[in-house]
């Protein structure tokens, strides 16, 4: 009896994988539609789509009124931005997985994002704003990166133990960086604009600033989904990768620049955003399965559905601005909870 | 309205009684001190600078927060009083955890510090057997009477009433002609606390800025918001679509071309009528309360109803630093406080001008 149950819901299981990518996809375009009609600034969703439909014609024009504005320079580039940086952490965290052959990882363990967040507040402190604070983000984490990459390098190998090691160093060193920044910032004008741009959120996000998100998470989900085959075989364990012709040694840092790009990218635009890389594999995981083929892709949809939600939670539920990065660790730490013990029943089953 | 000149505090300086100096402060602390506070360090930011107008010179403050020395290097109270560079500020860090080895250093016999932050911030001044007094921020009231504290310890009653008493009287002025305001005649007005990066605007409880601005006929724009203080996006403005719209004095690089370039907030009503003002920065920023609030009341009164109130702001000005820092504000000075470079061209801005 309960074989025969099991046997059913096997099938079932696999029906809803045939199904799942156009499903995912819809989600992501429903979820995205419903974004852009909600807000603050009431603008009925009919006359929404008569916006984006004349725009959609007429790309030349320039949006005059005030709903046209809201629609496209508030709204569109904030969604999109949520979209694809959800897609970012998300694709980032899961490739990581693969990589260390461990579900708890994710971007913060190599000292990405905390040399991202040190670069971001310094160049608050320095006065900087916009595009220099995005390079220096963007560059910090690309140094923790760097620093974690020489570190673990010993005798011309890098082990997968020092390689976190070396990460979780890195990364509480530019954590105590950060606090000195906002220890010696001026606490009344530097430090609340730290303070809240640590804390993240996507309510800067302009067309200009998407422009010069995309290229980095656009280039970072590229390498990832290239090399999505041959995350299947990293995640084997040494030995019978390297006899599958693996150089998991090379293969491994390009997928750690990809993650580094995707989420010292995110960092600069939004803040420091946490468990998206870590709560969206998981979910993915137990609709598409293990396999990278499949997981990179689902993980990318969820991802950007999953944030574009979160951030409309947070720019609509109050007059003020819910901070991202507290919203996604309020739901990300029960939702993980329960997705956790779901994996290992069904392991401990198998 | 004008802060009458003391001609008696100059001859009142060093009082001569010689009976112990007892009030209490915010936190409800009995202070007592055995004679008039000759060496005074001050914590909080905004102090500094009030402890400066009540003794009209600096010599008594021998300590303050890096983040109150520079405002007052970089402002006019840097060109008034020179000699205020000198002045260690090394006792706290900006985020008001005293260095008790400094603060010892330099041997005030008044600390003044934040009351309602714990233990951190008030035991160890206590621990190393200073005099301590705390204030509260936030209202009029409270403001009035950190002010009246400070020139107790200091033993200048004589000057703090003229300054309370100049508050009060602007107050009951502008209270008796926006009295019979209709609703509908009060205009919406935002307060931007930050903009640079963050939106951050006033709600009405507990806040300073929502509180001068009802007292000059206004109504706070974001006063369905919960809380004193919130972060917002520009779609909420644009909801609120406020008739006024203040900039804070903080952000140094905070000019009206954030709100004029922005797609979405140069369509509010402030913004296409010409209303989007940046606070003053006096003797210390117009916008939390200070020595200088009344100065900021009647230039939000006239600002907000020209119809109403017509104050001589600049005759004002120059009467109140006379008073306050015993110095003769130039054309140049007040040009310079009231931003009438930038947005000398703005609504109702002209009034402010030079005759």
């Amino acid at each position: 009896m309960s074989m025969a149950l099991n046997q059913t819901s096997r099938r079932a299981q696999l029906s809803l994988r045939l199904g799942v990518f156009p499903a995912m996809a819809a989600g992501l375009a429903l979820a995205m539609l419903y974004a852009i009609s909600a807000g603050r600034f009431d603008v009925p969703w009919i006359r929404v789509v008569e916006i984006l439909w004349t725009r959609a014609w007429d790309l030349s024009g320039s949006p005059e009124t005030m709903d046209e504005r809201i629609v496209e320079l508030v709204r569109l580039p904030r969604v999109l931005l949520a979209a694809v940086s959800g897609a970012a952490l998300a694709v980032g965290g899961a490739a990581l997985q693969g990589v260390f052959r461990n579900p708890l990882v994710s971007p913060q363990i190599l000292g990405i994002s905390q040399g991202g967040a040190f670069g971001g507040a310094l160049a608050i402190l320095l006065g900087y704003h916009g595009v220099v604070l995005l390079g220096m983000s963007f560059v910090f984490g690309m140094f923790a990166l760097v620093l974690v990459g020489f570190l673990s390098r010993i005798n011309g190998r890098t082990e997968m133990l020092t390689v976190i090691l070396a990460g979780m160093i890195v990364g509480a060193f530019f954590a105590a960086l950060v606090s000195v920044l906002q220890f010696i910032a001026d606490p009344n004008t530097s430090l609340p604009a730290i303070v809240y741009w640590l804390m993240g959120s996507f309510s800067t996000a302009t067309w200009a600033r998407l422009g010069l998100a995309v290229p980095g998470m656009a280039f970072g989900l590229a390498i990832v989904w290239l090399l999505r085959y041959r995350l299947n075989l990293l995640a084997l364990d040494e030995a019978e990768a390297r006899s599958l012709g693996v150089n998991p040694d090379r293969e491994r840092w390009f997928i750690f620049v990809a993650a580094t790009l995707m989420t010292g990218t995110s960092v600069a635009v939004a803040g420091v955003i946490g468990w998206i890389g870590l709560v969206v594999p998981h979910a993915a995981r137990l609709i598409v399965g293990e396999d990278h083929r499949r997981l990179i892709p689902a993980s990318a949809l969820l991802g950007a559905t999953y944030l574009v939600l979160i951030d409309t939670f947070a720019r609509n539920l109050t007059a003020a601005e819910i901070p991202l990065g507290v919203l996604t660790a309020l739901i990300g730490a029960p939702v993980f909870a329960v997705l956790l013990r779901q994996h290992f029943k069904r392991t401990g089953a198998a | 309205m004008r802060l009458p000149l003391l001609v008696s505090a100059v001859l009142v300086a060093t009082p001569l009684a010689a009976d112990p100096i007892r009030f209490t402060d915010h936190e409800g602390r009995e202070v007592t001190l055995p004679a008039p506070a000759q060496r005074i360090a001050s914590i909080p930011i905004p102090m500094a600078s009030t402890l400066i107008a009540i003794d009209g010179a600096t010599d008594r403050l021998v300590g303050m927060n890096p983040t109150a020395k520079s405002a007052i290097v970089e402002g006019i109270l840097g060109r008034i009083f020179p000699e205020a560079r000198d002045i260690p500020s090394d006792i706290t860090a900006p985020n008001f955890i005293p260095n008790v080895e400094e603060l010892a250093r330099v041997n005030p016999d008044l600390v003044i510090q934040w009351a309602g932050r714990g233990p951190d911030y008030i035991d160890p001044i206590t621990n190393a057997g200073l005099n301590l007094m705390t204030i509260m921020y936030g209202t009029e009231d409270r403001t009035r009477e950190y002010m009246t504290m400070a020139a107790t310890a200091m033993g200048r009653p004589e000057r703090i009433e003229a300054l309370i008493d100049w508050r009060a009287e602007v107050q009951t002025d502008m209270e008796a002609r926006t009295a019979d305001l209709a609703d509908e005649d009060r205009p919406s007005v935002l307060y931007l606390l930050r903009a640079m990066d963050n939106l951050r605007a006033s709600g009405t409880e507990n806040n300073y800025n929502a509180w001068y601005h009802i007292l000059a006929g206004g109504r706070n724009a974001a006063e369905d918001m919960v809380g004193g203080w919130a972060d917002i996006n520009v779609e909420q403005i644009a909801t609120w679509n406020p008739d006024v719209i203040f900039l804070n004095s903080f952000e140094a690089d905070l000019t009206l071309d954030r709100i004029m370039d922005d797609p979405i907030l140069s369509l509010t009503s402030a913004a296409q009528s010409g209303r989007v003002y940046k606070m003053p920065l006096g003797g210390y920023r117009w916008d939390p309360p200070n020595q200088e609030s009344p100065l900021t009341w009647m230039w939000t009164a006239n600002l907000l109803h020209p119809d109403l109130f017509d104050y001589d702001l600049r005759a004002e000005m120059r009467s109140a630093y006379q008073v306050l820092y015993n110095y003769d504000l130039t054309d140049a000075d007040i040009d310079e406080i009231l931003w009438m470079g930038m947005q000398g061209g703005q609504a109702n801005y002209a009034q402010f001008a030079a005759p």
